[in-house]
């Protein structure tokens, strides 16, 4: 009896090899242990055994049946698996065939470059708890001279710069100042605001000059504020915006809005001060125009110089982003052309 | 400018130090130093060498081969000189010269003989006029010494100033001025040189009889001071080397001794002056004037302006020679028989001369300086300058008579009162009184100091219109203290919470949900649009209270009514690349406005374009989802194309048919729309153009409360219900679904949508719809849902749609 429920697992187990897919396996497995199953064959043979025996050959029998299950069960994952990869083969898909390689048209998404810095260093005046302002484009006379401090016989208000309309009485503002003049009307002291935006220069167009292009003024008025602090103020800003520790140096700078008022240079990015054709061998590069504000200006503006003082600069943004993409005809900015957009794509 | 660091020697020491530096130093302490350059460098390389011998040139009929010596060694080089002669002395330059322009001289066969270096002519060495053969020096000149040194000329340094950096500053356009600044900034006394010492001397050449020359100033001129001096028995010749030199390096061309002294004394005090030939100044007498009759004048550069009635003129009894402040006349000019001269120093006004400059299109060295507010106190000692150079270019000249002067404006000295705490505080730094008050008298400032509180009298000169306040007096410490020694600090300041306004935080939140979300490239175009582009456009507004005075091109001559034009530009422009795009722009457009001039609209422009498939209904999607993520309540409705508060009535560039009505707070405030092929084919656009335009201006600053509230999930399944009906063809399917939404008054009635929309044939569609119940209390039963069901069959039966059979 025992020799025949070895004889019947050695049986079993050459016959599950040949098995080769899934209902030979329920066969199989009927075969075995169904109901009229050989397993049930031999046991049905025991009912005149001994007790001793039947106990014996009673535990091997199950030991069998439950390795003859676990073998099918094995198997039947084997041969499920292998039906499915054997569909998945047929059946996959070129994952190669991204949009990247497909001509869809233009898919690109993106800001523009512009409103990329400009959003950049927002953002680090808004941390530093400025506001962020806006103003019209089209200015009267008082906001974007008168207010600066910059009088009538000022070469400035010549047609030569400033877009006039046929009134002669508005224009298009031809600095982010304007934004300082109306900041201030509606503000008391202390208060710190910067002011983005488009402005207007009446100058002819070429690579290097728009008649449309992009500043950034900032504005902070106080208590005993000092150059000190502008300097200060001045480092911090554009080691945030180039990201790295960078040098300044005032020099003296005529602008009507400011006394004193100041160049700004930047130690040169490119040569880190030792001279190269970027700063002209001067180790020195202009960025932007600051001081402090005039007292004339905040009068202006409603606030008591005698009292309160402080600081103003301008930035100009796009000879930022015209640096920081090495973009080489400013005119791209404004030219709709989405071959040039596309390439500062956000997806 | 130039400004010769030989010049400014006459008036200050200056330290020894590389002129890179100095010329740095200048830069933080008072103006802009574009570029550090030496002048005499070829006349310093150039020697005088005597020629030995002459040959002919074996290839050449009029080249000779020609051996010199400077002394010590012979030379030869290839020259075509017709007065090559043996025993001349002549100019060598040697290999490795550079002129003037740039050229420099490297070894070089000419028709195969070997030259080293150039013999030279005046005109090639800048010494004079002669170009006809080579500078003969004469026999006794030494051989192998310089030619600078023989001539007298000396090396100079020149420092290029940036004229825009001193545009404020009237003072520093001229060398005395400059030298001040180099006193101060160097800390070395200014040469007292304009003394009264000096006055009295000059003084005492004038006589007591009466004035040859009468001078008057009529009203209404821009006139601030006239003086004039008579002066005979002059000769005209040329200047001395130094003062061509000097005029050289500025930028002068030398021209006879009295022209010259008028230009030096320019270039030396900074004030402008003009001297006659006595005998063309007809009756004697210098009449300033307004134009009035006179309609044009022919300047001393041969050309006929035309004036207009309110430009001054300095006149004579039968009138014009010079336009105030600009330019003279060709007849009043010094000739070289000249023996009697008359010598004005005037003053104007710096807006008016140069809106007369800017009108002629004339700028001239006088007019630069004028327009930066001379001050006439100085008039007299420039008067005086010119005596002293003409005497002493003529010593056998006479003065006849006194200075004469008119219109001289009353001067009362400007004083300000500032203390230095104040100063100190300002700056950042601590600097002692001394250090300030020492500083301000270097500067020619007059200081009164009473314990630090400062009575500071501001020189004539500086107060023109530079100076004028207590800043003003801060800056002149800070600049010569130099900005490097101030230390940064940070500010303290009080803290405040800051928020973005809600129109930035909008417009960000647009900006970012058009980039990330809805896929598209942001484009910036000119607000400023021309006629050409808004017919093309079909646009009927033009805007013509909003057109620039002085545009740069027709093309960008008119406030934008609309983006949409420069849209259709943008997509006419980018279809020729792209099969599909989709961009947009955050942008302004303007609308006429009588009583606040204009009114400046903020709006978002999409546009889609597929070569093929229509986006319009991408582009509604993207912009309802837009608006929803705004907070912004709206409703988006098939609109009546020929109206919409984005575009003029009926504007014909808009689809008849798909065009969507974005309404917000009861008006309509935007539209999605397709734009009509006909625009399409104006703007030779081949595809499909679909259009969205919001106007932010009116909500942009309103708060948008987002009404987001939590609801318990459901705990009940619900019950979905599929019918196919039939409808007309054009019927909107938005109407089918309102029936069930509007028509079925069932709390149980979740939500109705579309599932599939087939077209039968050219009239009929039939629309798949589901709906959904649910009761949030307990399960729907089988007999109240097949009610229900019953119910959406009957009411899209009784509108209208019938079951699909």
């Amino acid at each position: 009896m025992l020799q025949n429920l070895e004889d019947l697992k050695s049986e079993f187990t050459s016959a599950l090899a040949e098995v080769k897919d899934r209902s030979s396996l329920v066969n199989l497995k009927a075969d075995y242990v169904g109901k009229k199953g050989k397993l049930n064959d031999i046991l049905k043979t025991l009912k005149d055994a001994t007790p001793e025996v039947k106990k014996t050959l009673g535990m091997k029998s199950n030991q069998l049946k439950e390795f003859i299950l676990g073998e099918i069960d094995k198997q039947m994952t084997a041969l499920e698996l292998s039906e499915i990869n054997e569909k998945l083969k047929k059946n996959w898909q070129d994952i190669t065939y991204r949009s990247s390689l497909r001509d869809q048209g233009l898919t690109a998404a993106g800001y523009h470059p512009v409103s990329i810095i400009q959003r950049e260093i927002e953002e680090i005046f808004s941390s530093m708890g400025f506001e962020i302002l806006d103003g019209p484009y089209i200015e009267d006379d008082y906001h974007n001279f008168e207010a600066l401090n910059i009088p009538d016989t000022h070469p400035a208000r010549d047609m030569q710069d400033t877009f006039w309309f046929q009134d002669m009485k508005h224009l298009l503002r031809t600095h982010t100042s304007c934004i300082q003049a109306r900041g201030m009307e509606t503000r008391t002291p202390p208060f710190k605001f910067i002011g983005p935006g488009k402005v207007f220069r009446c100058e002819a167009t070429d690579a290097s000059h728009e008649a449309a292009f992009h500043q950034l003024e900032g504005m902070m008025v106080g208590k005993d504020i000092s150059v000190a602090n502008l300097i200060y103020f001045m480092k911090t800003l554009l080691s945030e915006i180039f990201r790295k520790d960078v040098n300044v140096r005032l020099r003296p700078g005529f602008f009507p809005f400011v006394e004193p008022g100041f160049e700004l240079d930047i130690e040169c990015l490119i040569c880190g001060g030792d001279g190269c054709s970027v700063c002209k061998q001067s180790g020195w590069v202009e960025l932007l125009p600051c001081g402090m504000v005039h007292p004339n200006v905040l009068k202006h503006g409603g606030i008591d110089p005698d009292e309160y003082n402080g600081f103003a600069f301008g930035l100009g943004l796009d000879r930022l982003v015209m640096m920081r993409y090495g973009i080489d005809d400013i005119r791209h900015l404004h030219s709709g052309n989405l071959s040039f957009v596309s390439q500062f794509k956000s997806y | 400018m130039h400004i010769s660091i030989d010049w400014i020697k006459d008036f200050v020491e200056l330290p020894d130090m590389d002129p890179k530096d100095l010329a740095v130093r200048f830069t933080m302490a008072t103006c802009e130093v574009e570029d550090v350059l030496t002048t005499g460098e070829l006349l310093n390389r150039v020697k005088i060498v005597e020629i030995t011998e002459i040959e002919d040139h074996p290839d050449s009929d009029h080249l000779h081969l020609v051996k010199f010596t400077d002394g010590k060694e012979v030379k030869q080089v290839v020259c075509g000189a017709p007065n090559v002669a043996v025993g001349k002395k002549v100019p060598f330059a040697p290999l490795g010269t550079t002129f003037a322009g740039g050229f420099t001289l490297v070894p070089k066969k000419i028709r195969g003989i070997m030259s080293e270096g150039m013999l030279c002519s005046e005109t090639e060495l800048e010494i004079g006029d002669d170009d006809s053969g080579l500078k003969i020096f004469e026999d006794s000149a030494p051989l192998g010494v310089s030619v600078g040194e023989y001539i007298g000329q000396k090396s100079d340094i020149l420092l290029d100033i940036d004229n825009k950096s001193i545009t404020h500053r009237p003072d520093l356009w001229g060398h005395y001025g400059m030298a001040r600044e180099f006193a101060a900034v160097f800390g070395n006394p200014l040469k007292d040189q304009f003394n009264k010492e000096w006055e009295a001397k000059i003084k005492g050449w004038m006589t007591s009889e009466e004035a040859p020359v009468s001078i008057s100033v009529e009203p209404d001129t821009c006139n601030l001071g006239f003086v004039g001096i008579t002066m005979d028995g002059v000769t005209i010749k040329p200047s001395p080397r130094y003062m061509q030199d000097r005029l050289n390096a500025c930028g002068m061309r030398p021209i006879n001794n009295i022209v010259d002294i008028s230009n030096y004394v320019m270039l030396e005090l900074g004030i402008p002056n003009h001297i006659y030939d006595r005998t063309t100044i007809k009756g004697d007498r210098i009449i300033v004037r307004p134009a009035g009759e006179d309609k044009e004048f022919t300047t001393l550069d041969e050309v006929k302006r035309d004036l207009i009635p309110t430009d001054t003129m300095v006149c004579d009894a039968e009138g014009p020679s010079g336009i105030a402040g600009i330019m003279g006349g060709l007849d009043s000019s010094i000739a070289d028989d000249t023996t009697g001269l008359f010598i004005e120093v005037a003053n104007w006004k710096d807006a008016e001369v140069r809106r007369t400059s800017t009108r002629l299109g004339l700028r001239t060295d006088a007019l630069q300086r004028y327009e930066k507010s001379l001050d006439s106190q100085l008039l007299e000692r420039t008067l005086l300058r010119l005596v002293e150079l003409v005497k002493e270019s003529c010593p056998e000249a006479v003065v006849r008579g006194q200075v004469v002067r008119t219109n001289m404006p009353d001067y009362t000295p400007l004083v300000i009162d500032i203390t230095t705490k104040r100063i100190c505080s300002v700056l950042g730094k601590e600097i002692s009184d001394d250090e300030i008050v020492g500083i301000l008298k270097s500067l020619d400032f007059g200081v009164d100091n009473s314990a630090g509180s400062l009575k500071v009298t501001v020189p004539s000169y500086r107060s023109t219109k530079d100076i004028e306040c207590d800043a003003d007096i801060i800056e002149e410490i800070g600049r010569v203290v130099g900005y490097d020694n101030i230390t940064p600090a940070a500010p303290l300041n009080a803290v405040n919470a800051v928020r973005l306004s809600e129109a930035k935080q909008k417009s960000r939140k647009i900006l970012d949900f058009m980039v990330n979300r809805a896929g598209a490239l942001e484009v910036m175009t000119y607000p400023m649009v021309g006629e050409k582009l808004l017919d093309q456009a079909y646009w009927p507004v033009k805007n013509e209270s909003l057109v620039l005075a002085n545009a740069m091109s027709p093309e960008a001559s008119i406030m934008r009514p609309s983006l949409i034009p420069s849209l259709l530009q943008t997509a006419a422009l980018n279809q020729k690349t792209y099969s599909s795009f989709r961009f947009f722009e955050l942008g302004r457009s303007f609308l006429e406005d009588s009583k606040n001039f204009s009114n400046e609209r903020y709006q978002l422009g999409v546009v889609s374009f597929d070569k093929k498939d229509s986006p319009f209904l991408d582009t509604a999607n993207t912009m309802e989802e837009l608006l929803n993520s705004l907070n912004i309540n709206f409703r988006m409705v098939p609109g009546s194309s020929d109206r919409n508060e984005l575009y003029p009535k009926n504007w014909e560039g808009i689809h008849p048919y798909e065009m969507l009505d974005i309404q917000i707070m009861g008006r309509s405030r935007g539209f999605v729309g397709t734009i009509h092929p006909l625009v399409c084919r104006n703007f030779k656009i081949k595809g499909q153009l679909v259009m969205a335009v919001i106007d932010l201006t009116d909500f942009q600053d309103q708060e948008m409360k987002d009404k987001t509230k939590y609801k318990p999930l459901d705990r009940f399944p619900s019950s979905l219900f599929d019918c196919t009906v039939v409808a007309d063809a054009h019927t909107p399917v938005e109407e089918v679904v309102a029936v069930l939404k509007k028509g079925i008054k069932m709390k149980e009635l979740d939500w109705v949508k579309v599932v599939d929309i087939f077209t039968m044939s050219d009239s009929q569609k039939s629309v798949t719809l589901r709906a959904s119940f649910k009761d949030p209390g307990k399960t729907l039963s089988g007999e109240f849902i097949r009610e229900a069901e019953d119910k959406v069959v009957k009411t899209l039966e009784s509108k209208g749609f019938p079951l699909k059979v």
